[in-house]
C-alpha cells in the first residue's frame, strides 16, 4: 500500500510570530490547490493555571527530538486522516500575555479531515513533543506539570 | 559508574530538562562509565543522587525514547525528560 506525499513545515521560534504573514505565505504556496484548511492558534493566558496574574509564560524544549517527533506525528496523522498539508508554528523563549504560542494549520480536500487532523496534530504537540512550560508570577517561576484540559 | 575525570572515550552526557534542572542545579554533565559492566539509564539516574526515578519521567537516548532500563554506552546522550506540557 502506498501513502500519498505529504507536505510539512515545522518551525520553532524564538521570537514573536508574525502569524498573518506567515500562514498566508503557507497558504499561498502549499494549500492553495486544497479545498479546506483548518487552523488552530493559542494564545498565552491572562492567568497562571491556579488563577494568578501571568507576568510571562516561558517555553523551553529539547532540540532536535522535539522537531522530530512533530514530524514524526504529523506525517503519521497527515496520512491517517487522508490531509496533505500542515503548518507547524510553535514559540520558545518568553512570552507575555497574549502572545501566540503556538500555530497549526491543516489542509486537505474536505473539512473533515482538515479540522480532524488539525485537533489531533495540536494534541500530539501538547502531549507528544518535548515542550515545557514554566508560568511566572510575581517573580516565581512554576514549571507545569500537566497541560490545560481539553 | 563514577565521576572520575576524564577520558572521553568512556562518558556518556546526561541532559537534564525544565523542573528536572531546576531541582538537579544543572542542565548537562558528563559521567563515566566503568568498563566492567554495561548500565542502564536508571541506574545512571540512581547515580545523580536525584532521588527515585519519578515514573512520569521519560528517557531519550540519542534522541529517541526508550525504557528507562535500556542500557547506556560511552558516547550516548542521555536526556531525562519531564511530562511535556507543550502547544
Amino acid at each position: 500500500m502506498g501513502s500519498n506525499p505529504v507536505d510539512l513545515e515545522i518551525r520553532i521560534l524564538d521570537q514573536s510570530l508574525s502569524e498573518g504573514l506567515q500562514l498566508e505565505t503557507w497558504l499561498r504556496s502549499r494549500a492553495v490547490s486544497d479545498a479546506a484548511t483548518a487552523i488552530f492558534m493559542g494564545r498565552v493566558r491572562e492567568l497562571t493555571m491556579d488563577g494568578r496574574p501571568l507576568e510571562a509564560l516561558e517555553l523551553s524544549h529539547y532540540p532536535g527530538l522535539c522537531e522530530r517527533r512533530i514530524e514524526s506525528c504529523a506525517r503519521q496523522l497527515l496520512e491517517q486522516h487522508s490531509a496533505r498539508c500542515a503548518l507547524v508554528l510553535h514559540r520558545v523563549g518568553r512570552l507575555l500575555p497574549g502572545e501566540l504560542i503556538v500555530l497549526v494549520a491543516v489542509s486537505a480536500d474536505r473539512r473533515g479531515p482538515a479540522q480532524r487532523c488539525c485537533a489531533a496534530l495540536l494534541e500530539a504537540l501538547k502531549h507528544e513533543a518535548p515542550f515545557w512550560k514554566r508560568e511566572w508570577s510575581q517573580g516565581v517561576g512554576t514549571w507545569l506539570s500537566s497541560n490545560t484540559p481539553l | 559508574m563514577n565521576q572520575r575525570q576524564p577520558d572521553p572515550g568512556d562518558q556518556v552526557k546526561v541532559l537534564l530538562f525544565a523542573s528536572l534542572r531546576e531541582q538537579a542545579g544543572w542542565s548537562d554533565r558528563c559521567i563515566s562509565l566503568s568498563r566492567q559492566r554495561v548500565f542502564s539509564a536508571r541506574e545512571i539516574w540512581d547515580g545523580l543522587d536525584l532521588g527515585e526515578l519519578p515514573r512520569m519521567v521519560l528517557v531519550a537516548i540519542n534522541q529517541t525514547i526508550v525504557s528507562p532500563d535500556h542500557p547506556v554506552h560511552a558516547g550516548d546522550e542521555l536526556a531525562f525528560l519531564p511530562p511535556f506540557t507543550g502547544g
